[in-house]
């Protein structure tokens, strides 16, 4: 049974921006770190075909949902992700080899959280999302940095830890940003069959700040998310954003959804990639020449053919 | 204030406990449901928000989940947060936190963090309690490997056990018997523990061992003395049921040859099962007769009026102790 979204409470979904728009080295920069996450994905599924890997779960379709908002949260704050934060954590400053560590079955987490202001995956669904809060209110207690960003994607939001971790974050008036992203799928089960409101909505509920934006335009999500994390850190109070964006692959290299998932829809995810759309959009503009892509395009070549070195 | 001949019960144990370590360690706060401006729903906590601020005693929100999810964001933080779950029924809405994440921070993390964290939990029967506030669910966490379980039964023992706990790097649960908090009886002649996460015998004997823990220790103590000088029986109080004491266990059934467990958990995949296997396993050729267990039966909880039909009695372990001698 599908019910029909609850209209009464919906959010508006920001498609544009209407501010000037970053600038243009971050334009570039966005662009070089969602090209850069595509080849890292594209590799981690190839090496999970060829056995290297033993599960990968692409970030495929939100790549400028994952850039534009771990560009625009800055390095200085703490990240709570959840498992598919692949974009999040190259950007942080991940390398490659060490992000694909845990799928091979080498360790728990393969990078040094500390030193990223990155945290390890979490794959118990929404579980970092009180972490994040507990986090942010003992830095607080002590007079440290206490904004957190903490990540959650659509099917986590059913979990209660999401609803305790928001009204905690709410009555606590802890500076945590959460930033849903919303790809439509909780594996099989479609949003529509999960939600009656937007995450955004419901977030209004608890009394947190929120906004609904499209995960297609790495600067929209930038725009938006510097806007959230500028208003986290003055009011002291926490804010949501969904985000949503577009998954092109399974929820995981085990998933087939073709068995769900309509050929149609797959197309339209294929069709709207955000990555190509916005390399064509900026090469159009004259932001970046094809020298500078064949540069990105070598730096991706090789990052590709170490992971194969290291893992195949 | 305590007079010099009145010692101190459990919960004032506790609380003066919980007192001093804030006041030498800046990063301890306490978390838990009503246990600010209500002291507590058993007072253990009383007088400490006065104290120390509404910042390091914070009254939470009435979540379990919430309580245990944010204090391992806190111990990441750098804090060494001491929860309060209210009672034992409710630990399993916390269970989640507990074992899938407080348990695993620190292997996940590599050891690159190493957080101290408590969980105390007012538990077991004998109070005339409404449904899910007697139960004894150590055996749940007991099994999760990355937390430490202890079932203090004295007001000395919970002292160096909360002290130690805080310092451990990792998670410590804390089953604390809720019909032993305002008990005074002085121990007499006990020896102390010879570490802090070790096994303690209260009752020195010949005859035969029995291992138990928390809420039935006195039980145990007062079968111990009907039975002397008939039977010359040994105690050991377990102390933590996870990681357990083997050695002392090991050594005490070697020297009486037999052994009964006596708990207040139900006995099937009970903590009693463990201690059996483990002299089963290592101590076989010391033993004179069969190990056996006296635990309820796998039944749940029964409502106040039965609760003495449920718990095992002074009178059951005099017999089956005769029996295992005979």
């Amino acid at each position: 049974m599908t019910l029909a979204p609850d209209r009464r409470a919906e959010v508006p979904v920001v498609e544009s921006s209407s501010g000037p728009g970053p600038a243009d080295d971050t334009r570039r920069s966005l662009l070089r770190h969602m090209l850069m996450a595509r080849g890292v994905d594209e590799e981690a599924i190839q090496l999970q075909k060829q056995g290297a890997l033993d599960l990968w779960l692409s970030c495929q379709g939100q790549e400028a949902a994952q850039v534009g908002s771990a560009l625009a949260v800055g390095s200085g704050t703490t990240i709570f992700p959840s498992y598919r934060e692949h974009a999040v954590a190259l950007t942080r400053g991940v390398p490659p080899d060490e992000l694909l560590a845990q799928w091979a079955g080498r360790t728990f987490c393969g990078w040094d959280p500390q030193r990223h202001r990155f945290f390890p995956y979490t794959l118990v669904l929404a579980a970092q999302t009180l972490h994040a809060v507990g986090y942010s209110i003992g830095c607080r207690l002590q007079g440290l940095d206490s904004a957190a960003v903490v990540y959650v994607g659509d099917g986590a939001t059913s979990e209660g830890d999401m609803s305790e971790a928001m009204n905690l974050a709410a009555v606590e008036s802890a500076p945590v940003l959460f930033i849903c992203q919303n790809n439509g799928w909780a594996i099989s089960k479609p949003a529509t069959e999960q939600m009656r409101t937007s995450v955004a909505a419901r977030a209004r509920g608890f009394g947190i700040e929120s906004s609904l934006i499209s995960g297609q335009d790495p600067e929209v999500v930038y725009a938006d998310c510097l806007r959230a994390i500028r208003r986290v850190r003055t009011e002291k109070a926490p804010y949501l954003i969904e985000i949503r964006v577009s998954r092109i692959h399974g929820h995981s290299t085990s998933d087939a959804q073709e068995l769900y998932r309509s050929r149609d829809d797959i197309d339209k995810a294929r069709a709207s990639d955000p990555v190509r759309a916005y390399a064509d959009r900026l090469a159009g503009l004259g932001l970046v020449d094809s020298g500078w892509l064949d540069a990105v395009e070598a730096d991706v070549r090789q990052t590709r053919k170490q992971l194969v070195k290291r893992y195949a | 204030m305590n007079s010099p001949r009145r010692p101190a019960s459990l919960a004032e144990t506790i609380n003066a406990t919980l007192a001093d370590l804030m006041e030498h360690d800046p990063r301890v706060v306490l978390l838990g449901e009503d246990i600010g401006r209500l002291g507590g729903v058993f007072r253990v906590t009383r007088g400490l928000q006065p104290r120390f601020g509404k910042d390091r005693v914070r009254d939470s929100l009435l979540a379990e989940s919430t309580i245990i999810g944010q204090a391992v964001g806190m111990a990441m933080s750098g804090l060494v947060p001491i929860c309060e779950i209210q009672f034992d029924g409710f630990a399993y809405v916390a269970a989640n936190q507990l074992t899938t994440q407080a348990a695993r921070i620190g292997h996940r993390w590599n050891g690159q963090i190493t957080p101290s964290m408590v969980v105390r939990i007012p538990s077991g029967g004998g109070i005339r309690g409404v449904e899910h506030h007697s139960e004894s669910n150590e055996g749940l966490f007991a099994r999760a490997p990355g937390i430490s379980v202890a079932c203090p039964s004295t007001a000395q023992d919970a002292d160096q056990i909360l002290r130690y706990a805080v310092g451990s790097g990792s998670p410590v649960v804390i089953y604390e018997p809720i019909r032993l908090y305002w008990k005074r009886t002085q121990v007499q002649g006990a020896e102390p523990a010879r570490t802090p996460t070790a096994a303690r015998i209260c009752r020195r004997g010949s005859d035969l061992t029995v291992a138990t823990f928390g809420g039935a220790v006195p039980v145990v103590l007062q079968a111990a003395r009907a039975l002397s000088p008939q039977v010359d029986v040994e105690v050991v109080d377990l102390r933590w049921v996870a990681p357990l004491d083997t050695d002392l266990i090991l050594e005490s059934v070697a020297r009486t040859g037999r052994l009964l467990i006596v708990h207040e958990a139900p006995k099937f995949a009970g903590m009693g099962a463990e201690v059996a296997a483990t002299v089963a396993e290592d101590g076989f050729g010391t033993l004179k007769a069969p190990i056996r267990r006296l635990a309820p039966g796998r039944t749940q909880y029964p409502p106040a009026d039965r609760e003495n039909d449920y718990l095992i009695s002074a009178e059951q372990i005099t017999d089956e102790v005769l029996v295992m001698m005979k």
